[in-house]
């Protein structure tokens, strides 16, 4: 039996748009703790982490651990159905093969029950050890959508360069190339303006902006976004979810076979 | 190491001992399960405790000799005489597992056979592949200058004649490595305690210092180029592997570079976009800063997209074109010929050369490589002249003009063909004629192009078979791309 109850159900639209672009089918794993998935992109570049704790729940009923797996996309078309400020509750029973979505107005006066069919899915977790980054980025969600997108129009990858100067996001491609520098900036009136750099090494790497513009896709789910980048390492970058957990998406860096490629030109 | 992982090898050890008969000596497990030389040999020696009466064992007794003058050895002796070969040596003889069988062999060949044969299986794989014996990854001596080199003869190491360099004897009782004061060293293994094993194997290693790349400007560019010649004659071989070069540039840079591939410049219409303008760019870079490196050299990045061409020397492609170094020499006057104009040829050497790729690039771009042909040569170089002139103009960097001469050719009042080299100071006095006559040559040009202009030019024509290979890159899979997959992985 599960059951959950989620009072701000826009929430969950926005986390499945944040997540279809990347994933087209995905195992939830419901435990009595929290909502969690975990996906790969159909490449195995990009990894979605989401955690929704059941504490962000008004209700939260989960008698024993259940994977579901779902079509992201044709969850999102029905998640679409429910309004903005409808109470959403995600039912399933054991053994069934469907879940249940219930849109609930506000006034409840309209009740509307969504059934969808579950799928096998081979469920593929991958272990994600806790690392030490050298660098963390926290900076205005709007600022990195705004930065990927505008890079993307320049070339298909961004290189990344965190030194004590700031934060750099460059990208070439046919056309030029285009160089956009964040420097640490906390003396803001909102903190959530802030752009932090926590740096122990300084550190650059190169993504390609597909994915960075597919991660974009929850910035209305936070206001900040946190970028942090190891050497070696896939970059995370993290959305928290309001005191409910977090999304965060890893991406495999490209590797670079030559130093004289990021060199700018001379 | 974890425990239930040397059970699990210790387990296969004694199955291949008391089954197979084989003779499990530390070098042959280190490189087989792939765990240092000295934990293959702290196994052995588990083993040996556990299990050290079904099995026969061969201990490496290595120490300063009683004998005056005290010389160093490295004995290979039976269990049975173990205590005996002490006794030869002074107090402090290190002893330790060599390896562990069903029972000693007659023939002492047999010890070596299968590390042997695995030594040869390991120097046998194809040269791009790393393994432990190439890389020396398990052994207990590491120095860190020492960059290991492949394909040369010195990395391959034939353990078969390393099994002559020590005699056997047996009549003692004990199997007794003498004659060589050493022991039937490998490359990959080390007794630790043997600093002449150290020594000689270092001696066994192509060295290298890196470079210091701290230096100005113009000699780091050099030191690239190196790197980039080294790598250039990879590309056949250059696959999914050739990326883990930024990781461990400098040596794997090192184990390409032995075969120079000569060629003509005539790939060159294959480089595509900006990635490539600006790898010819830089190639051509090296190239005029190294004026030694004569050979022609093509690096094709793993996608197979990027192509880095070397122009062996600009006198090829341009025939009007003349190298500084060679002050005196006379061109060529091909165009003045054939137009009757004045033509200038400006050579420069730092600041202008990517304007001279960039003409290059235009010309393969159209594909007419033949300069000296009348029809090409007029517009072609006419924009050479062009692209060079505005390079004299506007980018006269201080460091770029105390270099920069050039090499005048008209014909005269009389007919006569004049060729003057004058250098850029005077020149500046002369720079109003000098751009007039540059307007008459590129007369058969539309426009008159800039750098810029041809820079997009170019874009424009690596568009047509270059501009597929960036959508497809988005949508296929991109060999450069990491993946998920070798970060984490799966529970």
């Amino acid at each position: 039996m599960l059951e959950l109850r989620l009072v701000q159900g826009s929430l969950l639209k926005k986390v499945m748009d944040a997540i279809k672009d990347l994933v087209n089918d995905a195992n939830f794993d419901c435990s009595s703790a929290s909502f969690a998935l975990q996906a790969m992109d159909s490449s195995h570049v990009a990894l979605v982490a989401l955690l929704l704790r059941a504490e962000g729940f008004e209700h939260f009923r989960c008698d024993r651990n259940i994977s579901m797996g779902m079509n992201l996309g044709n969850m999102a078309k029905m998640l679409k159905c429910a309004g903005n400020d409808d109470i959403i509750t995600i039912k399933g029973d054991d053994g069934s093969d469907t879940v249940t979505f219930m849109f609930e107005s506000p006034t409840q006066d309209k009740i509307a029950d969504f059934e969808m069919k579950l799928m096998d899915i081979d469920s593929e977790h991958l272990g994600i050890p806790d690392a030490e980054y050298q660098a963390i980025v926290r900076m205005p969600s709007a600022e990195f959508m705004r930065i990927c997108r505008d890079l993307a129009t320049i070339g298909d990858t961004v290189v990344i360069s965190v030194t004590k100067e700031g934060v750099k996001f460059s990208a070439r491609g046919d056309m030029g190339s285009a160089n956009i520098v964040l420097r640490q900036n906390t003396t803001v009136d909102k903190p959530e303006e802030a752009t932090i750099i926590e740096m122990n090494e300084p550190v650059s790497l190169t993504f390609a902006l597909r994915y960075m513009n597919s991660f974009t896709k929850a910035t209305p789910l936070s206001n900040t976004v946190t970028l942090s980048l190891s050497a070696e390492l896939p970059i995370v970058v993290e959305y928290k979810i309001a005191e409910m957990g977090y999304i965060r998406y890893y991406l495999a860096p490209k590797i670079e076979d030559d130093e004289e490629e990021t060199k700018p030109e001379a | 190491m974890a425990a239930m992982e040397t059970l699990g090898i210790l387990e296969e050890v004694e199955a291949l001992v008391s089954d197979k008969h084989q003779v499990v000596s530390y070098k042959w497990l280190s490189r087989n399960f792939l765990v240092p030389s000295n934990d293959a040999k702290r196994l052995l020696q588990d083993l040996v405790d556990r299990r050290g009466s079904s099995l026969d064992v061969v201990y490496t007794v290595s120490g300063w000799l009683n004998n005056n003058p005290p010389s160093y050895k490295v004995r290979l002796v039976n269990g049975v005489g173990l205590e005996k070969a002490k006794q030869d040596f002074d107090g402090n003889c290190s002893v330790q597992v060599y390896s562990v069988q069903a029972s000693i062999p007659r023939d002492s060949a047999v010890l070596w056979n299968m590390e042997s044969i695995q030594a040869h299986e390991l120097a046998k794989q194809p040269s791009p592949e790393s393994n432990c014996l190439r890389d020396n990854r398990l052994c207990g001596i590491i120095n860190s200058f020492v960059k290991r080199n492949v394909e040369g003869g010195h990395a391959t190491i034939n353990s078969a004649p390393q099994a002559n360099n020590v005699e056997i004897r047996r009549p003692s009782g004990g199997l007794t490595g003498s004659g060589n004061s050493m022991g039937p060293p490998s490359d990959q293994n080390k007794v630790q305690q043997l600093p002449l094993m150290a020594g000689r194997q270092s001696s066994n290693m192509v060295k290298e210092v890196k470079t210091d790349k701290s230096g100005i400007k113009g000699h780091d560019q050099n030191t690239k180029s190196s790197a980039v010649v080294d790598k250039a004659p990879s590309l056949p071989s250059k696959g999914l592997g050739g990326n883990n070069s930024s990781k461990n540039g400098g040596s794997l840079s090192k184990l390409w570079g032995h075969a120079t591939v000569k060629s003509k410049p005539t790939i060159a219409p294959a480089i595509n976009g900006t990635e490539a303008k600006s790898n010819a760019i830089e190639a051509l870079d090296d190239v005029m800063n190294d004026n030694e490196d004569e050979d022609v050299n093509v690096k094709r990045g793993s996608n197979g997209r990027k192509r880095r061409v070397v122009f062996d020397d600009s006198d090829d492609e341009c025939e009007d074109a003349v190298d500084l170094s060679s002050p005196g020499k006379t061109l060529p006057v091909n165009n003045a010929d054939i137009t009757g104009q004045i033509e200038d040829t400006v050579v420069h050497d730092e600041g202008k050369k990517p304007d001279f790729t960039a003409c290059n690039q235009l010309l393969n771009g159209v594909g007419s490589l033949a300069l000296g042909q009348p029809g090409d040569s007029k517009s072609s170089c006419a924009q050479t002249n062009d692209i060079k002139d505005n390079a004299g103009a506007s980018k006269a960097a201080p460091n770029a003009s105390k270099r920069n001469k050039v090499l005048k050719t008209w014909i005269d009042e009389r007919g006569r063909e004049v060729t003057e080299v004058v250098s850029e100071r005077d020149e500046t006095e002369k720079k109003s004629s000098e751009t007039k006559s540059t307007v008459k040559a590129s007369a058969d040009v539309t426009t008159k192009p800039s750098s810029r202009e041809l820079a997009s030019k170019k874009s424009t024509l690596a568009m047509g078979n270059g501009k597929a290979g960036g959508s497809k890159a988005g949508a296929k899979r991109d060999p450069k791309q990491g993946n998920i997959l070798s970060f984490f992985k799966k529970v």
